[in-house]
């Protein structure tokens, strides 16, 4: 246990074992329920005849369809579900990465130690990443298998391209959940507004296909750039991913910047 | 090359809270001892030190090195207890000290044993199930272990039984021997004056004096408690030089003595005298009367 960065993943993998049990449970339920919908070709045509409010809602990238294994676990697992986990892991452990150990009083000491701030910040964010890429990776191993047992028909690859944008997602908003925790301080408040922030990007994105105007806005959406690229179908979307690399890695500068500049509270 | 020195160090929480111009110096190889009573500034003097925040105006120089741009050339060379220590809950005493050692870039060798063994601290118990004082005893092993220059210690003994108190003085008065600094901030005068060289007073965030202890000492006024018979008349001891009546209860008058006592002894003798009890001059005295904003006494 040297260094920052091995004691911060150190902290963080009681939870990274209890998210992966959790993907790997969900992902086990959904794929296991498969083949009773591939073998009823009926909801195919029930899931046509939804209203496209709905439909928007429920689609991961490309057309809505229930009953190919692609568009089975974009609807059952990625148009919801796994963002929505990985979204809230990432934000805890980016909140949590210095508002964390300030608000429970340990980051006075840590930083009474020969490290400048910014070390200690990279080496927090550093292994928060990590975590997420861990969760991306179980999510790609669970869904392989899954995909081989109930044999769904999505390749290896393609399961790898969804959960790294699944994971790119969580980065950029695990990201400014860091930077909010860093800037002020506060985990609560951090938790909070990154949630609200996703909140309304995901329903930007859900809704901009059906209310007029909301178009231009939706490229700003994190969701959008997670959806657009079908990576079940598709693979990966390089521009998409990118740019959801990129909200990460600017947030994560900001954080690091305006914690170095700021005063300590008090516990 | 002063161990620390301010210079007009502020810094302002809103309105009430924070120091105003601070000027010290700490020479190398003292104690320097920073008293003052809980929430006069002493914390956010010491969080001014380390950089943990910034001064409003003014500036701050440690080891000659200055806390933001040198951090970690200058906190390699610190060991800090800060006041309301938290350690990491989950962790023994050994491995956060362990930790930080290795933030040091070094290992942790057979001294951490022993300084475990003098301060009676518990290095392989999680923190989370010792007391208070107990985890002080780590948050003191950690700052002491790898023999920094300038020690800097927030209410370092808070906690601890006087044994182990004792203990800690006697390692501060060993780091001075070997030409090391201390820097103690304490609300217990009775602490700092057994081992301080000399001592700065906070109050509301200002500095009421820095002084030698054994000028304090002299500057200190003895006290005489004298219970008579019967109470004599009110102003029995004006106007006697060096003699001020501080306090009279039932039959028992409180005297500050300033200078030799044989006017008081013979103004006495006019009465009858029950008892007579004498305090050799108490620095708790000064500080009392600069808390109370008396400014000395004297």
């Amino acid at each position: 246990m040297g260094s920052v960065f091995t004691k911060s993943l150190r902290d963080l993998r009681r939870g990274l074992a209890w998210w992966s049990v959790g993907l790997v449970g969900m992902v086990a339920m959904m794929a296991g329920v498969y083949p009773s919908i591939r073998d009823n070709p009926a909801l195919n045509k029930l899931v046509d005849d939804y209203p496209e409010a709905l439909k928007a809602f429920i689609a991961f990238g490309g057309s809505v369809d229930y009953v190919s294994g692609a568009g089975y676990l974009g609807i059952e697992l990625f148009s919801f579900m796994v963002p929505l986990l990985f979204v809230i892991a990432a934000v805890a452990s980016g909140a949590g990465a210095i508002a964390g150990e300030e608000e429970r009083g340990t980051l006075d000491l840590l930083l009474c130690q020969p490290v400048t701030r910014r070390r200690v910040a990279t080496a927090k964010l550093a292994s928060a990443a990590v975590e997420v890429g861990a969760l991306a990776i179980v999510l790609w191993l669970a869904l392989w298998a899954g995909v081989m047992v109930f044999d769904m028909g999505v390749s290896a690859w393609n399961l790898l391209a969804a959960s790294l944008t699944a994971g790119a997602l969580g980065l950029a908003f695990g990201a400014i959940a860091f930077l909010l925790g860093a800037a002020t301080g506060r985990r609560a408040l951090a938790i909070g507004l990154t949630a609200a922030a996703a909140v309304a990007t995901y329903l930007v994105n859900a809704l901009a296909a059906l209310v007029s105007g909301l178009g231009p806005l939706q490229k700003a959406s994190p969701f959008y750039h997670y959806a657009v690229g079908d990576p079940l179908r598709q693979g990966v979307a390089p521009a998409h991913l990118l740019i959801l690399v990129a909200v990460a890695l600017v947030a994560a500068v900001a954080g690091i910047v305006l914690f170095d500049r700021r005063d300590l509270h008090s516990a | 090359m002063d161990a620390i020195a301010a210079d007009r160090l502020t810094k302002l929480y809103g309105t009430d809270r924070g120091v105003t111009e601070l000027t010290f110096a700490v020479d190398e190889g003292e104690v320097f001892g920073y008293l003052g009573p809980n929430g006069a500034g002493k914390t956010t003097t010491i969080r001014l030190l380390l950089d943990l925040v910034r001064p409003t105006s003014g500036s701050v120089r440690v080891l000659g090195l200055d806390p933001r741009r040198d951090g970690v050339a200058l906190r390699s060379r610190l060991g800090v207890v800060p006041g309301d220590l938290r350690l990491y809950e989950r962790l023994t005493g050994r491995e956060i000290v362990r930790y930080f050692t290795a933030l040091h870039g070094g290992r942790p060798g057979p001294e951490v044993d022993a300084l475990a063994e003098r301060l009676d601290a518990d290095l392989d118990r999680p923190v989370r199930s010792l007391s208070k004082g107990n985890r002080q005893k780590i948050g003191l092993v950690q700052a002491l272990v790898h023999r920094p220059e300038l020690l800097i210690l927030d209410e370092p003994t808070s906690g601890l039984d006087p044994l182990v108190q004792e203990q800690v003085l006697d390692l501060l008065r060993e780091a001075v021997a070997e030409g090391r600094t201390v820097f103690l901030s304490s609300h217990a005068l009775s602490e700092v004056q057994r081992v301080a060289d000399r001592v700065a007073i906070i109050r509301d965030g200002r500095l009421e004096l820095v002084e030698d202890v054994e000028s304090l000492r002299a500057r200190a006024l003895g006290r005489v408690v004298v219970s008579f018979a019967q109470l004599p008349p009110a102003g029995a001891f004006d106007g006697i030089p060096g003699v001020r009546e501080t306090g009279r209860h039932a039959t028992v008058v409180t005297l500050a003595l300033d200078g030799p006592a044989d006017r008081l002894v013979k103004a006495l003798a006019r009465y009858e005298v029950v008892g007579l009890d004498s305090h050799e001059a108490d620095l708790e005295d000064v500080f009392l009367a600069l808390y109370r904003g008396a400014g000395g006494g004297g």
